[in-house]
């Protein structure tokens, strides 16, 4: 059994679960005495095809091309289909990513196969190759197996295998041969723009000193304004109570509650918020807490150290001016 | 959305994991046990029965009062007295008249009220230790998953597509995305309790509704640590009247349980006339009760939950058997509503329903035909003859509590037959009056000490969900809620939900229906009871709904 296994890197760093698909691979072999080839796909990848042939391998295959600088699923699928007519694999693994997600059922398809994904074992039954793969979020395993004629594709979970047990080549090197593909510019659909990090959540309510928090007090969204106005001049960040997040007035990143954030500010301004337990939970252990409502019988109040019998809408822009006159 | 959904195959799927569904479990797998123990063919395997739970763990939605017969459970678990968590057989039965300030006790209970041999128990922790047996049975049961479509086949089903995992509020796919399995059965049992998502489904799709419409109760409970001394454990009273009117149908319910613990609760049958009753308000002012406030006086709520039960019995139950598809437990209607006993009823349907299985499993057969035994098995069994004793029951008391014991009275000497019968039934929701104009009474508050609002409730229910998934609760002509229903009814279901889920907002001139399905515990109040019956239940995300840990 030839088995070719599609690493992944990315800007020339390995995606750790590729060695892990190798070992899979290097034990599939044994078990159904096969061959393991592996692929590097990419722009100027040759050092790591070079460190791919220090392994137990029977070729590298390297699939360089200027198209192929940047991952694009049409670049990968069309590029890797012809390496597999070529090389006439029967078994192709990828490492269960979120690229190989991407682009690898496209790949299957095009060739008219079907795909395995996400398994975490196989077995040898008999001469037959079965794949197992979890269900019912991981209670259950199904062993699955392919019909009809090679190749065959399937992806295996990040750490079903372990990495370290990759063997080195016996007797010096693989083979790095380079593999021919033809890419036309016009095929690529997907232009990749530059790669991002994700953010940060932009807000960490948890370290915030100072906490404006509001509730279905503050009547419509654009009265949001106001009280972002009042956080700014104290310095502190703006909070909500759940209401306010489902209606999506405030990112639900914002929510304090037991279905949202808990914090423990030095202080907690609670406008327009009554204090439902839901909301109290979130929030209890502020160091102090200051409430404004028009209901004097809200149980905020009886949580808070100051309170306010009042109208938000008359303390905000008072408040706000006093501070920035302080200021 | 297309998906492609896998497909896994089991002889037998349960839909829920309370007490039918995991009797049915048990059972099938102790009788597969035995059949193939004694070398007979075919070979059956109890890995290849599959019990579906939406809740997070076992137990999660088993919220009763409860007091249970032990019949069934002996005869599923012979040895029970020694290993089930039981907690009190009942010690003293007490029925009381409530007036607003005082209690009557009856000199002599009444029979029905009679309680001695039965178990003051948590169903919660109940369910949880039987679970615990199927699973070391073989059974697999898979917790967090919910059916939310039916397979149709034949005349009848083959079994439940579970709910998409992992879908935003817009229903676009997330990250974590997993299409929900098309599990396919040659039996698939529905064991959804009270007013199940599929049961419903199934009974409009194949007609298979009983002369008479289910009724349902919504029962609201708490649990409390009370003061040592308040209360012994065993006992156990149910109450009438006050604060409920004559009009209604409806009592309370205060069990001791040991270690100092009291179940307290109030059902009420939906099918009242004031659109703006507030069942939950109702519960608290009861509670207020001089006899109630003495025994929680200094003690603490520990949790909190509502649950609908079926009281339409014999006459409301549906027909049971399709192809590849039996109903049991209160999804079927196995509920005596005289005693307000459920949970033997429940059982006993599970373990008939396991009987015909294991025979339809022999012979290959599935079809409507092969499972039609298990109706004959519950006419021949005691489910019947405790059923038909009340079957015009519950009826009796549509026009009120006096009529209702004219007539009960008659039935009770004529072994269930009283002066008509089958007494007619009709639809809960029917009952309700116009508001006409009417303005909206205050919300109930609660003092935070005896009496909690609906939100503080909720909140010791230890409820669930993932905010950002679709609403289960579709409102299938949105339009009627702001048009027709607020000026009809005032939108009952801001007041008939114990989980303020429903809010009427008005922004500007515009009005609204607010969905807070996050606060959703499950009780299937509004798909009941919604005036025009356009809330429609369906299963969340699996592991969403309450925590009723102890209930």
């Amino acid at each position: 059994m030839k088995i070719l296994v599609v690493t992944e890197q990315r800007q020339g760093k390995w995606n750790s679960t590729s060695s892990e698909t190798l070992v899979a691979a290097q034990q599939i072999a044994e078990a159904a005495s096969g061959t393991v080839s592996a692929a590097v796909i990419g722009k100027g990848v040759s050092s790591l095809a070079a460190e791919l042939a220090a392994k137990n391998l029977a070729e590298v295959l390297l699939v360089d091309h200027d198209l192929l600088e940047n991952y694009t699923p049409d670049g990968y699928a069309f590029a890797l289909k012809q390496v597999i007519e070529a090389a006439k694999p029967d078994l192709v693994l990828f490492p269960h990513t979120y690229q190989v997600r991407d682009f690898a059922p496209k790949l299957a398809a095009m060739l008219g196969k079907g795909m395995i994904g996400d398994c975490i074992g196989f077995r040898d039954q008999g001469g037959k190759l079965v794949f197992v793969r979890q269900m019912f979020q991981g209670k259950t395993a199904a062993d699955v197996t392919f019909t009809g004629a090679p190749p065959w594709f399937a992806s295996f979970q990040s750490g079903a295998f372990r990495a370290d047990l990759l063997t080195a080549h016996a007797g010096g090197k693989a083979p790095v041969n380079a593999a021919k593909v033809e890419l036309k510019a016009e095929d690529i659909r997907t232009k990749p723009l530059e790669l991002f990090k994700e953010a940060k959540s932009a807000v960490d309510l948890t370290q915030a000193p100072l906490i404006v928090a509001i509730g279905r007090g503050i009547k419509a969204p654009e009265n949001i304004a106001q009280a972002e106005a009042l956080a700014k001049a104290l310095g502190g960040e703006l909070a909500a109570s759940r209401p306010i997040c489902d209606e999506g007035w405030l990112p639900m990143e914002r929510q304090i509650g037991s279905s949202g954030q808990t914090v423990a500010p030095k202080l907690y301004l609670a406008l327009g918020i009554s204090g439902a337990i839901q909301h109290v939970v979130g929030m209890k252990g502020s160091r102090t807490v200051v409430a404004v409502n028009k209901d004097e019988n809200a149980p905020i109040f009886e949580i808070a150290d100051y309170g306010v019998v009042a109208d938000i809408f008359e303390i905000m822009p008072a408040l706000t001016e006093e501070l920035q006159k302080a200021k | 959305m297309t998906v492609q959904r896998e497909q896994l195959e089991a002889d037998v799927l349960i839909v829920g994991a309370g007490p039918a569904g995991l009797s049915c479990a048990l059972h099938l797998a102790n009788l597969i046990k035995k059949h193939n123990g004694s070398g007979a063919k075919p070979e059956l395997s109890a890995e290849n029965i599959y019990v579906l739970e939406k809740g997070r763990e076992l137990g999660a939605h088993q919220l009763s009062g409860a007091i249970m017969n032990p019949k069934a459970l002996a005869e599923l678990v012979p040895d029970f007295e020694k290993k089930a968590p039981l907690d009190t057989p009942v010690t003293d039965s007490a029925a009381l008249i409530f007036t607003q300030k005082s209690s009557y006790r009856f000199p002599v209970t009444p029979p029905p009220f009679n309680n001695a041999g039965n178990y003051v128990i948590s169903l919660s922790k109940l369910v949880k230790w039987l679970g615990n047996l199927v699973e070391s049975s073989g059974v697999n049961i898979f917790k967090e998953f919910g059916g939310a479509d039916l397979i149709y086949e034949r005349e009848g089903i083959a079994g439940v597509i579970t709910e998409d995992k992992g879908l935003d509020k817009n229903s676009k796919p997330k990250a974590n995305f997993t299409p929900g399995y098309e599990l396919r059965a040659k039996v698939t049992v529905l064991a959804e309790g009270p007013r199940g998502s599929l049961t419903k489904q199934l009974v409009a799709k194949k007609k298979l509704d009983n002369i008479n419409p289910q009724i349902y109760g919504l029962g609201i409970k708490e649990l409390w640590d009370v003061q040592p001394g308040k209360i012994k454990p065993g006992y156990v009273a149910h109450t009438l009247g006050w604060p409920l009117s004559t009009k209604m149908y409806g009592g309370g319910w205060i069990y001791g349980l040991s270690n100092n613990r009291v179940s307290i609760g109030l059902v009420v049958a939906l099918e009242y006339q004031d659109p703006r009753f507030d069942p939950q308000a109702a519960f608290q002012t009861w509670k207020m009760h001089p006899f109630l406030r003495n025994i929680l006086d200094g003690g603490k709520l520990v949790r909190y939950g509502a649950k609908t039960l079926p009281y339409g019995g014999w006459y409301a139950m549906p027909r049971n058997y399709v192809d590849g598809g039996l109903i049991v437990g209160d999804s079927g209607s196995f509920l005596d509503s005289q005693r307000l006993k459920g949970v033997h009823l429940a059982m006993k349907s599970g373990m008939l329903a396991a009987e015909t299985i294991f025979e339809a499993l022999k012979s290959g057969d599935t079809s409507s035909r092969a499972l039609k035994p298990y109706k004959d098995k519950i006419d021949h069994s005691y489910i019947k003859q405790e059923l038909w004793k009340v079957r015009n029951f519950h009826q009796s008391f549509r026009n009120g509590l006096l009529d209702g014991f004219v007539l009960s009275a008659f039935q009770e000497i004529t072994g269930g037959h009283g002066l008509i019968d089958p007494l007619r039934a009709h639809p809960g929701f029917e009952a309700y009056g116009k508001i006409h104009g009417r303005p909206e009474p205050e919300r109930f508050k609660g003092d935070g000490k005896l009496t909690f609002d609906r939100l503080t409730d909720v909140f010791h229910s230890g409820t669930r969900h993932d905010e950002d998934q679709p609403c289960h609760l579709k409102i299938l002509e949105p339009n009627v809620c702001v048009y027709r229903c607020m000026e009809e009814y005032g939108n009952p279901c801001q007041y008939f939900c114990p989980a303020a889920v429903y809010e009427m907002v008005t922004e500007g001139a515009a009005h609204r229906l607010k969905i807070n399905f996050a606060n959703c515990v499950h009780c299937k109040t509004c798909d009941i009871a919604d005036p025009y019956q356009v809330i429609d239940w369906t299963v969340p995300e699996g592991g969403g709904g309450p925590n009723y840990e102890g209930m």
